[in-house]
């Protein structure tokens, strides 16, 4: 087996183990691997590495490692006094702020998803009681946020693999916040920055600061086509971007 | 967009201000001119000070209404989501004087967040309004379309503008049609007694709040962490009872009075699946929400069938106003299915009624309660902590109603049902007395010294009664002989309105057995002589007047950082490795790390004592008197009668001695460094609290010992 053909197969084998069936074309797979052979190698799945070399290319950043945990919710035992998002902020921004707490309760706490429009006939204090605690998924390839992201300012870190904000590269557009089918992206106005649940490198603050266990880190799942999303996603993903999914999505 | 231009962290930095006659709104710094006041409480009495002249009315545009929220309000800190309500008290008879309501709820977060620290509300404006404030931006808005509507509609459609993250602090109909016995309530059931027709005089009608900023913690995030953590970790059930009510395996001690009710076997019912609230070990610090089921505490065994959940505060992991769901009661009564609240509001319609069909824990009880929870929460009715229908009971049955009220009007009334206990006569009664409908409604609504008043009723009767707990200036005792002998009656003749103070209960009911209380008691207070049993009295020491000192101030000072009176101080634990020790400094390190300005337990206790004689300043200046221990300080005769005749200090009475009272107002008076005949501060006691010229001003007017 030459090296190339060594590549295609951890590609083929990566993929598969995360479950993205869609063929990959021996063209697509050459181009990506162009820029990328180094990450691939390393990390074993396909890993983007951002920078120049990238940019140079103009080569999709694209995230394929899976996270490795994620935060759940059980809407039957929030009690809304939302000090998941207290401890989201405070602990790891020292400020109190739940408009930018990456898990997200106080919209859904009076009415439920739907909003005051459903008055005392939705979810939350106002209406059937339930509380469903909004989460990032850490969603898998294609990750909304970081494809929309026009300056590849959402990156995997380990050990968990979350997708979080660079902030040295987050320009502060909120183009990610227009991806995210689920409204879960937040922006700190004071650093100008996006921001989002880095699970707190493995010990979500939230899951330790709830006081009724409603809330789980656990090993991740693709909660992407179980859960509704909330908005209908209007970023644009840049040109290029599009153009190089084109690549590998092609049939 | 909430900037915290102050160098503290805590405080939003920002005072609202709102003239309603003019439409002008501004801001003041809230360090510039408040810092020494704190916030809640503080700011409030300092406004009404400086700005309210003696002899405003309650609903004279000039009297002004401060809703208040400290430091601390929607920070992490456990059981921070109080706003303190301050204005001259409608139901404060024979003259209203300044008195403040306080509502939890998710509205003093989000004030805090929209970038304020209070609203100052001054004027009448010449319509219906509600105020809306999103971050900065704040506009005085139409509310004609409002008028006229419940709380319910209110909050709803507000929500529908502001969006559903908004608070919103709203009156119904009582306040509106300016009933003294009304409420402003927010987040559903957090209510604040007695205000609603002070807004509805202004024709303010809502305050709508929606805010997008943060609240700075000054200190290092790592502190505060372990900071919360800790205060966590010293947490008991609702009132800071820190001993379950029944034995658990992991506690030593049990108490059936206690409302830590959690335990194997009692379950959330109406959650779906239910949820075993199980044993909760204290040192589980993500089980401490299921301790406390309120309506199970104050509804009975049955209630557990309809919880679906305990809700409340912002920031509090005691859940103490609880989600019940009572499909019989929808289907009956064409009422929601799901309701909430907690204590007098839960009990609101039930305790109407003397007898019911199945008895007083039984279905149609519950069912009462829901009717109860819903007619009021909506018109915007306040109960004056059951003062409202004790006094109903005993006008009713003593045919005081029947002599009093017209003869149509009387027939009106559907009474066989009112005595079989079946809720629909609620509908017929509390609608009345929102509307003010006939001499029966507009009586009830008054407050009982108003109302005691209009009828010709001497006050003295009241206070002779046992049953009514009535104690005086319109309002009844708040956790007074029963709970705390001599210091329970010293509290209870500080304030103009039933006291909102639970420092002392929270202690003496939190189910630890007596020889532990008397050990943490003689290192709070310096003395196991502090305390007593309930029921068990020892004659007065000093060492009672010391806790009623701390009992006093520790209530100030919580409602002017925005913590919970009602679980704090936090002076004893669930934690046997610690001795059940909590900690009396919990408030400083609070404050200190959040706001950056360092303060140590006693230095605190003095700014507390500050906001405290400053409202003993403004009742004095408002009364035109000094003469405070005989015309202010005043005991109800029941307090020294014991209705099976034991004497006072044997077991089973709660009955005081006059001489022992007398000497317990002394020893208070001396404690606090007041003068002993007038009960008045003296000007050394001002000025030791750094109230110099509130004293100059008093001296002005005669006003000082």
């Amino acid at each position: 087996m030459n090296k190339q053909d060594k590549d295609y197969a951890l590609v083929e084998r990566a993929l598969r183990l995360v479950g993205w069936n869609c063929s990959l074309s021996r063209r697509g797979f050459l181009k990506l691997t162009g820029s990328t052979a180094l990450g691939l190698s390393a990390l074993g799945v396909l890993a983007a590495k951002s920078g120049a070399a990238t940019k140079k290319a103009a080569l999709p950043f694209i995230i394929m490692e899976q996270a490795q945990g994620l935060v759940i919710g059980d809407p039957t035992r929030c009690l809304a006094c939302r000090r998941c998002e207290l401890a989201c902020t405070e602990f790891n921004d020292g400020k109190a702020a739940p408009a930018m707490a990456r898990i997200k309760v106080r919209r859904n706490l009076n009415f439920g998803p739907q909003g005051a429009y459903a008055g005392q006939r939705g979810q939350g204090s106002w209406g059937n009681g339930l509380v469903l605690q909004d989460l990032c998924k850490q969603c898998p390839h294609p990750v909304p946020c970081a494809t929309a992201c026009p300056n590849d300012a959402i990156v995997v870190k380990p050990p968990t693999n979350a997708r979080v904000v660079d902030t040295k590269k987050c320009i502060g557009c909120k183009m990610c916040q227009r991806a995210c089918p689920w409204g879960m992206m937040s922006f700190d106005p004071d650093t100008g920055k996006a921001t989002k649940c880095f699970l707190c490198d493995g010990k979500p603050k939230c899951v330790e600061a709830c006081p009724a266990e409603a809330l789980r880190y656990v090993a991740w799942r693709d909660l992407t086509d179980k859960v509704p999303p909330r908005f209908v996603p209007t970023a644009v993903i840049p040109p290029e971007k599009a153009a190089a999914c084109n690549q590998c999505h092609k049939r | 967009m909430a900037k915290t231009a102050t160098r503290y962290g805590g405080w939003a930095g920002k005072v609202l201000r709102v003239n309603l006659s003019t439409g002008k709104i501004w801001t003041e710094d809230t360090i510039e001119k408040y810092k020494d006041f704190l916030g809640g409480t503080g700011i409030g009495y300092k406004v009404m000070w400086d700005e309210v002249p003696p002899g405003t009315g309650p609903f004279d545009p000039a009297n002004k209404i401060i809703f208040g929220v400290g430091p601390l309000a929607g920070t992490g800190a456990p059981c921070n989501g109080r706003t303190a309500i301050t204005t001259l008290w409608p139901t404060c008879w024979p003259k209203p004087l300044v008195a403040t309501g306080h509502m939890g709820g998710h509205f003093a977060a989000e004030l805090k967040y929209a970038g304020y620290d209070a609203i100052v509300i001054e004027g009448k404006a010449d319509h219906p309004v509600w105020l809306s404030i999103v971050d900065d931006r704040v506009e005085i808005k139409d509310a004609r379309y409002l008028w006229g509507q419940g709380i319910r509609r209110t909050t709803v459609e507000i929500c529908q503008e502001l969006g559903p993250e908004a608070a919103v602090a709203a009156i119904g109909q009582a306040g509106e049609n300016l009933v003294p016995m009304s409420v402003v309530i927010n987040s559903i059931s957090h209510s604040a007694g007695g205000v609603g027709a002070v807004m509805g005089s202004k024709n303010l009608k809502a305050i709508g709040v929606r805010g997008t900023g943060s609240v700075r913690i000054a200190g290092n995030k790592e502190e505060w962490e372990k900071l919360i953590k800790y205060h966590l970790s010293l947490l008991g059930a609702n009132n800071q009872h820190v001993v379950p009510a029944t034995p658990q395996p992991w506690a030593e001690y049990s108490s059936p009075g206690s409302r830590w009710v959690a335990s194997r076997g009692k379950a959330w019912g109406a959650a779906d699946p239910p949820l075993e609230t199980g044993t909760c070990d204290p040192h589980d610090l993500n089980r401490i929400a299921y301790r406390t089921n309120n309506a199970a505490f104050y509804l009975g065994d049955l209630a557990w069938q309809y919880t679906v959940r305990g809700n409340g505060c912002t920031g509090c992991p005691i859940r103490c106003h609880t989600i019940i769901r009572v499909p019989s009661a929808a289907a009956k009564y064409g009422i929601p299915e799901v309701l909430q609240n907690t204590c007098a509001g839960l009990m609101f319609g039930r305790s109407f009624f003397k007898n019911f069909p199945d008895g007083p824990r039984g279905q149609t009880a519950i069912e009462a309660c829901m009717v109860g929870m819903y007619l009021a929460d909506d018109l915007g009715l306040w109960c004056n902590y059951g003062q409202l229908q004790r006094d109903f009971q005993k006008l009713y049955y003593e045919g005081i109603i029947k002599s009093k009220v017209g003869g149509d009007e009387y027939k009106r009334y559907s009474w066989d049902k009112y005595e079989k206990g079946d809720p629909t006569f609620l509908f017929e009664l509390l609608p009345s007395i929102a509307y003010k409908k006939g001499e029966l409604g507009t009586a009830l609504g008054l407050g009982t010294g108003y109302l005691l008043e209009r009828w010709g009723i001497p006050e003295e009767e009241w206070k002779r009664d046992h049953n009514l707990t009535y104690w005086k200036m319109g309002h009844p005792k708040h956790h007074s002989v029963e709970d705390a002998g001599q210091c329970g009656v010293i509290i209870n003749t500080q304030y103009n309105r039933d006291v909102q103070v639970h420092s002392h209960t929270n202690f003496i009911r939190n189910g630890l057995p007596l020889e532990v209380q008397k050990r943490l008691a003689a290192e709070l207070w310096g003395s196991p002589d502090a305390v007593d049993a309930p029921g068990n009295y020892t004659p007065m020491n000093v060492y009672k007047a010391r806790m009623a000192k701390w009992t006093l101030l520790r209530k100030e000072l919580h409602d002017s950082l925005s913590l919970c009176n009602w679980m704090g101080p936090w002076v004893a634990s669930p934690l046997k490795e610690r001795g059940y020790r909590g900690d009396d400094s919990i408030e400083s390190l609070l404050y200190s790390l959040a706001t950056g300005d360092r303060k140590t337990r006693e230095e605190l206790d003095q700014v507390a004592e500050r906001i405290f004689l400053l409202h003993r300043a403004l009742t004095i200046r408002d009364m035109g008197t000094k003469e405070m221990r005989t015309q202010h300080d005043t005991i109800p005769e029941w307090v020294f009668e014991d209705p099976s005749g034991k004497a006072p200090f044997t077991p089973g009475t709660n009955r005081m001695d006059r001489d022992d009272i007398r000497k317990a107002m002394d020893m208070y008076y001396e404690e606090m460094g007041w003068d002993k005949t007038t009960g008045a501060p003296t000007a050394e006691a001002y000025r030791r609290v750094g109230l110099g010229r509130v004293a100059e001003e008093l001296g002005k007017k005669g006003l000082l010992p």
